[in-house]
């Protein structure tokens, strides 16, 4: 069977829209439709607004403008004929049974044959959507359950019913897989498949046993989170930014539909001060505020819900000794006695065994439960890894010990863990009580699985060298936040010489949440604060040289990134011969707000690509503009498309969809440029010197007259003007790659000695927070 | 007998010509204080030092304290002194105008200090205390307390004393017993034993104000959990004279090495009345903000004493006639000719001087910058100014008292035997710096405080208010041909020293033993590097200055600086070396082995 080519969404609320928005960053052509409003003469507005919302919403659901362009907006009673050219038809209306199968109906009769149509229900069993409709429509139909925002949130619960057809669910699957970068993980057709099941049950224990408790919610936060690798909103933070509203709502219809003696009930019981705070409206972030607030009637001071009086009051700082006491062991805060080590196990002690006890009832296998709650949740560790940590027999003890029921895994799990490394490869432990390995879906190469198999070819302190199969290498950052340093410096010198001797191609990759952030700027500015200028400068030039020995090393160099690959981390993907960025790539030259200007052959190569490959007018200023205008003021690609019209991405630069096929994907271009491999020809700039410097300036100067440049900008932005004018020369002069790098690094010299620029570095480093100065 | 001439010339060298001390008055709210205001001050001070303090300080050391029944009588003459002292104003002279004092610049305040500590340490102590607790209670104190207590204790009539140690604990104030139980009417009853309580009792005020570290009933454990009380020896009646005794008493005091004179007392605590001073549990904050001026007076009584010390050392050398010159006779009129003719005599008093002098200068600096700190309209420029004064405390506390300690005893060995006995008075000065290494936080802490405090704040920012002019500095004169001879060594230790910070920095990080390791290694290497570079700034500013009328003066600076540049600074290698070397061969040897 062919695959997706056009998409259909039928629903245009949040995730309905957002669905449709992401389907279109995955080039393809999508059509939105919803009802025709009550009133107003545009039949199509619901649609149409939703798409106008999106586009100026912050996390932006589109990744480029042009995504924007691939949505087709409509209305379901004009435009229900333009499903006839969809694959697939997601179903994302209201969580009402009658009028999601009035709509399947309408559906079946236009829609073409063996076209997959699927509901993003969050509380409908499969079972019930399908009663009453063809069999060819059951064969046809499945859930899949996105989560909020669909751009950002990688789950993908998918839930087959017993007449789906096998191919329906592997086309639509795949499809999310690789070109929605989605992490499918199958579900029963249980009420709230896995990861609302469990993070609801998860959430309602917390709230009512921190009531029970009269737990300040800013301690249950603080318990609930970072100890456990939950994100640090916790639990009341996590239900202010989804609305308390929603709970109820959720809750109900999970206890409808459970069955009389599953463990949730157990949880369910009233917790008036949070009907009281739905009732006044007091629905969370997008309401008047949640557990808590922001009061714009005091100064916008900053308040919490004192669970026992119901009651706003100032908010304090987390006051939890048992986290000290425990260091890093859960156990010990489990064990700890004191109501915040109580709580700590009334909550996760019983959402852990409520994890156990879904095994076999939402999913078969402990690593799909995990995965659900690492991407729907954002937990660092899935519940059996949190189990694994505290050992499967001290669990089952203190289950036992606290008069609750054992799960049955546990029992099979008894003097074993749920996961383990047997000879270099992962294994899980099944409900059979044997380990099976854990197998990639085709095609994805995972570091970490490389890691645990083989030893690196080169290490220190700061990076390492992979040996990731066909003749290609892997040059890894391992420092602290993958802050570039003199040893990656160093041992990326090393891998260059190495590579050339016994692989065919690198890639430039990792797996951390961020590929880079920059240069390590803890470290410049302690430097320049002990006036240590040799030392900044060697830091510099050696850089420059080890980029440029990357750029023309005589092998191809593929650079993959994805999160944030800033400053140096950017000025490294400007020296590959390609790029293969996944998809949720931030890149950028932001060495200006702190007061820098890109020292690492940045400005260089950003100004060869836009003299070549922009679509400008003619001569240089053009291109000397569009460049000084990206790095004066920080511009961030805010995703690989953006990066691709930023001239970051060259034509001919992959984008890869899902972070687990990266590496894969820039292996395979790698090697797809290894024959007849030649380095890139040196560029070469003719620039017109102090002319365009004082063109630049100028417009600098209009800036700061507007209020909209900073003193110390047009210290920063001046230096950049003198790089990218290229110095003392004139359109009479041809200059070298090697001129450009001697501005750049005189520029940087002379900005780093800068008070402000000092001031700013340190800024950064205090706050997380440019200054302004 | 030793006899002591305040170095008025040298100080206005400093303080004017080096430090461009006709800027103070240039700051607003120091017009008054030009050189036609300062000069008489140091004057006077040096009039009072030399023919008040000065003659006391031998015989005060023989005859020390006496405790009996509970009163503390100082040694005699004190109490006229300090009642001279007082009438002097000199008790007032860095306070507040607005409790009385005369809000003079801390960087002349500074020299009246040293003329003090070379003239009779001991004797120094008393009104040193009443300023620390002055510093602490005009910094958190509340108006009432202060209306109460600050006129009396700027005026001199009363006194003060810090009372933080206790038997169990000196460095560590975490361990803190001392109690402080609320009595609702905002007063609170303070009962436990402090130790080591400097001018804790004695005869020469009314009142004793002691400011005490001590624990609320539901203070957290741990130095967080320390407040700072005001407790009265009397406290005041209505009319805010001494009145009813407080539950305060000296237990006992202290026989010592040194500063003899200076009463050292347990002081007993029981249920006495206090107020808290600034807030709840937040003591070492009030305490730290005292500390940071006390750091650098105690600084200045190093070098107060190697003053005293080498004058002392050079009289006798002049004097003192043993062996002929190795190149031949010098004085053939007299039996042998005088000892300063010989090169390692010369080394010692050279040193010594080198130390004075630099020290001197690097006092002056900090002072200044605590003057600018204070003072000065632009916040960028006070920020600078407190940085460097933060940056520099411990590096003037303890390589002040080490150079102190280190140039008293070589004014002893000039004596030679005579040094020995007591009669001479060299002996005594080493006795008396002695203390200053070790209390206000040994030097050892002091060398913890750079490494681990003051280094990585704020990412290094501290440093660059040193390290930027420096390196300034040594790029502006590098080329010079006259001072190249000073610049270039100033800069091998300024390379040096960047180095050691880097490599602290770098491997402290990991492995915080490492930093401990290199930490009073590191101090000292920074302290000889600040030296220099004040050293080649003196030669400077001598040297279009050696044929004029005070060319004696400039010559004998500018051969000291060379003297410092070759036979001192290159200590700094030395230093360096053992920094980098880790402190692995300390850290590995097995504790029982020692
Ligand atoms: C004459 C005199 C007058 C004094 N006046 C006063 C006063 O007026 N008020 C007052 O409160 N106190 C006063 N003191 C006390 C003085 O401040 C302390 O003695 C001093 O702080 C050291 O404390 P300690 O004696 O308990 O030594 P300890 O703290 O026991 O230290 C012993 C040694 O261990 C080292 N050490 C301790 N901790 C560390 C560490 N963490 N890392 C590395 N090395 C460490 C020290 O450097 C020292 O070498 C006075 C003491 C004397 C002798």
């Amino acid at each position: 069977m062919a695959g997706i080519n056009k998409v259909a969404v039928i629903g245009a609320g949040v995730m309905g829209a957002g669905i449709a928005a992401h389907v279109a960053n995955a080039g393809i052509p999508v059509v939105l439709l919803d009802i025709v409003p009550k009133d107003g003469a545009n039949r199509d507005a619901i649609a149409e607004g939703a798409v106008a919302r999106m586009l100026k919403a912050d996390p932006a659901p589109f990744m480029s403008k042009a995504a924007a362009r691939l949505v087709t907006t409509g209305n379901t009673e004009d435009h229900l004929d333009l499903l006839a050219e969809c694959d697939w038809i997601v179903e994302a209306v209201i969580e009402r049974l009658d009028i999601k199968q009035a709509l399947y109906a309408r559906i079946d009769a236009v829609r073409k044959k063996g076209s997959v149509v699927s509901s993003n229900t969050s509380t409908i069993p499969l079972e019930n959507l399908v009663a009453g409709l063809p069999d060819s429509f059951a064969a046809d139909f499945c859930i899949t359950h996105f989560f909020n925002p669909p751009r950002y949130m990688r789950l993908l619960e998918v839930v087959g019913g017993a007449k789906t057809r096998a191919d329906a669910l592997e086309v639509v699957s795949d499809f999310a897989d690789r070109s929605l970068g989605k992490s499918v993980v199958r579900c029963k057709d249980r009420p709230g498949f896995i990861a609302n099941r469990l993070g609801v049950y998860w959430l309602q224990a917390a709230v009512v046993e921190a009531i029970d408790a009269g737990l300040a919610i800013e301690d249950a936060d603080s318990i609930i989170g970072k100890p456990m690798g939950i994100p640090k909103t916790g639990i009341f933070g996590l239900i202010d930014l989804v609305g308390l509203d929603l709970m109820p709502h959720v809750i109900g219809s999970m206890s409808q539909s459970l069955p009389a003696n599953d463990p949730f009930h157990a949880i369910t019981r009233p917790a008036p001060v949070v009907e009281r705070m739905i009732a006044e409206g007091f629905t969370g972030r997008k309401g008047k505020g949640g557990f808590y607030r922001v009061n714009r009637e005091k100064n916008k001071a900053k308040e919490a819900i004192d669970l026992g009086s119901g009651e706003y009051r100032a908010q304090r700082r987390a006051d939890v000794p048992a986290i000290k006491a425990a260091g890093r062991s859960l156990t010990k805060l489990f064990d700890h006695d004191s109501a915040h080590g109580r709580y700590a196990w009334a909550v996760m002690g019983r959402t852990l065994a409520y994890a156990c006890a879904l095994v076999g009832d939402a999913a078969d296998q402990v690593e799909s439960i995990d995965e659900a709650m690492r991407l729907g949740y954002n937990w660092k560790f899935g519940p059996f890894e949190l189990i694994d940590q505290v050992g499967t027999d001290w669990f089952a003890a203190k289950l036992a010990a606290s008069g609750w029921a054992v799960p049955e895994i546990l029992k099979i799990a008894a003097g074993k863990t749920f996961y383990r490394v047997d000879n270099g490869t992962r294994q899980v432990l099944g409900q059979d009580g044997q380990y099976h390995d854990m197998v990639r879906p085709d095609g994805v190469i995972m570091l970490a699985d490389i890691k645990l198999k083989s030893q690196p070819v080169l290490k220190n302190g700061s990076a390492a060298l992979w040996d990731i199969g066909d003749g290609v290498a892997c040059f890894e950052f391992t420092s602290k936040m993958n802050a570039l340093d003199p040893d990656i410096m160093d041992l990326l010198g090393k891998s260059i010489r190495r590579v050339k001797k016994d692989f065919k191609a690198l890639v430039i990759y990792n797996e951390g949440s961020n590929f880079s952030v920059g240069a390590n700027l803890g470290l410049a500015l302690f430097a320049a604060n002990i006036a240590a200028w040799t030392e900044i400068e060697a830091m510099v030039a050696n850089g420059q040289a080890t980029y440029r020995a990357l750029k023309y090393a005589p092998f191809p160099v593929v650079a993959a990134p994805s999160g944030m690959a800033l400053g140096g981390g950017c000025e490294i993907l400007l020296h590959a011969d390609a790029i293969q960025a996944h998809a949720e790539t931030y890149a950028g030259l932001v060495e200006v707000g702190v007061g820098l200007i890109p020292g690492w052959g940045g400005c260089k190569e950003m100004l060869a690509r836009w003299q070549s490959l922009g679509k400008l007018p003619k001569g240089p200023m053009p291109a000397i503009g569009k460049v000084f205008e990206m790095i004066s003021t920080a511009q961030v690609a805010k995703s690989a498309a953006e990066a691709q019209e930023a001239l970051i991405l060259r034509p001919g630069d992959g984008v890869t969809m899902n972070r687990y096929r990266l590496l894969a994907d820039a292996k395979a271009k790698a090697l797809s440029l290894v024959d007849g491999y030649q380095p890139p020809a040196e560029p070469s700039f003719v620039l017109p010197g102090a002319t365009a410097k004082v063109a630049l300036d100028m417009a600098v100067a209009g800036f700061q007259r507007m209020g909209k440049a900073t003193p110390h900008d047009g210290v920063v932005s001046g230096a950049l003007a003198g790089i990218v004018s290229g110095g003392d020369t004139d359109v009479t002069e041809t200059l070298d790659e090697d001129a450009l790098l001697d501005l750049e690094r005189q520029a940087f010299m002379s900005l780093v000695r800068h008070p402000d620029t000092l001031a700013r570095v340190e800024h950064m480093l205090m706050t997380g927070k440019p200054l302004r100065n | 007998m030793a006899s002591y001439k305040a170095p008025l010339r040298d100080m206005r060298f400093v303080l004017y010509e080096l430090m461009g001390g006709d800027e103070l008055s240039q700051l607003p709210g120091y017009e008054e204080f030009t050189r036609d205001l300062i000069d008489p001050v140091l004057e006077e001070a040096a009039k009072v030092c030399e023919q008040v303090l000065h003659p006391l300080n031998r015989s005060g050391d023989e005859e020390g304290c006496t405790l009996e029944n509970g009163v503390v009588r100082t040694p005699k003459g004190f109490v006229e002194a300090y009642k001279t002292f007082r009438e002097g104003g000199w008790t007032s002279i860095a306070c507040d105008p607005a409790y009385g004092g005369q809000g003079l610049p801390k960087a002349v305040n500074t020299l009246v200090e040293e003329m003090i500590c070379s003239a009779n340490l001991s004797f120094g102590m008393y009104p040193g205390l009443t300023h620390g607790a002055y510093v602490s209670l005009h910094g958190f104190g509340s108006d009432s307390l202060k209306d109460a207590y600050l006129p009396k204790m700027v005026d001199g009539t009363w006194s003060g004393t810090m009372c933080l140690t206790e038997p169990h604990c000196g460095t560590d104030l975490g361990l803190l017993r001392t109690k402080a139980v609320p009595q609702g009417d905002g007063s609170y009853k303070i009962t436990g034993t402090k130790i080591f309580i400097s001018a804790g009792e004695h005869d020469l005020t009314e009142n004793i104000v002691h400011l005490v570290l001590a624990r609320l009933p539901d203070a957290p454990a741990g130095v967080k959990g320390i407040s700072l009380f005001l407790v009265p020896k009397f406290l005041p009646d209505s009319a805010g004279n001494p009145g009813e005794r407080n539950g305060v008493s000296c237990g006992a005091i202290e026989h010592k090495m040194g500063i003899k004179a200076s009463a050292t007392c347990v002081m007993n605590f029981d249920d006495a009345t206090g107020w808290l001073i600034g807030s709840a549990h937040k003591g070492m904050q009030a305490m730290f903000a005292m500390m940071n001026t006390e750091r650098l007076s105690v600084g200045i009584q190093g070098l107060g004493l190697a003053e005293a010390s080498y004058q002392g050392s050079v009289a006798y050398a002049r004097e003192r006639l043993q062996g002929r010159s190795l190149s031949g006779v010098k004085h053939p009129d007299k039996p042998a000719d005088p000892i300063i003719v010989h090169p390692d005599v010369r080394r010692m008093l050279l040193t010594q001087r080198a130390y004075v002098e630099g020290c001197r200068a690097l006092g002056a600096w900090a002072a200044k910058s605590l003057d600018v700190k204070n003072h000065h309209p632009d916040a960028r420029v006070r920020q600078d100014a407190d940085d460097f004064v933060q940056l520099i405390t411990p590096v003037i506390k303890a390589l002040m008292t080490d150079l102190g300690f280190e140039s008293t005893n070589l004014g002893m060995q000039v004596l030679g035997g005579h040094g020995f006995i007591r009669e001479h008075g060299m002996e005594q000065y080493v006795r008396d710096c002695r203390i200053s290494q070790i209390y206000e936080g040994t030097n050892g802490i002091q060398a913890l405080d750079l490494v681990g405090r003051k280094m990585p704040a704020h990412a290094g920012r501290l440093l660059r208010s040193f390290f930027h002019p420096v390196q300034a500095y040594i790029e502006a004169h590098m080329e010079d041909a006259v001072m190249g001879e000073f610049v270039q060594p100033l800069a091998k230790a300024f390379v040096r020293l960047q180095q050691a910070t880097g490599q602290i920095a770098r491997t402290g990080m990991a492995k915080p033993d490492e930093a401990g390791a290199a930490a009073s290694d590191y101090l000292r290497l920074f302290g000889l590097t600040a030296l220099a570079y004040l050293w080649a700034r003196m030669a400077q500013q001598s040297l279009d200055q050696v044929d004029g009328e005070d060319g004696a003066f400039y010559r004998a600076k500018i051969g000291t600086a060379r003297f410092y540049m070759e036979r001192l600074l290159p200590q700094t290698g030395a230093l360096f070396s053992a920094i980098m070397a880790g402190g692995k061969s300390m850290m590995d040897f097995a504790e029982d082995a020692f």
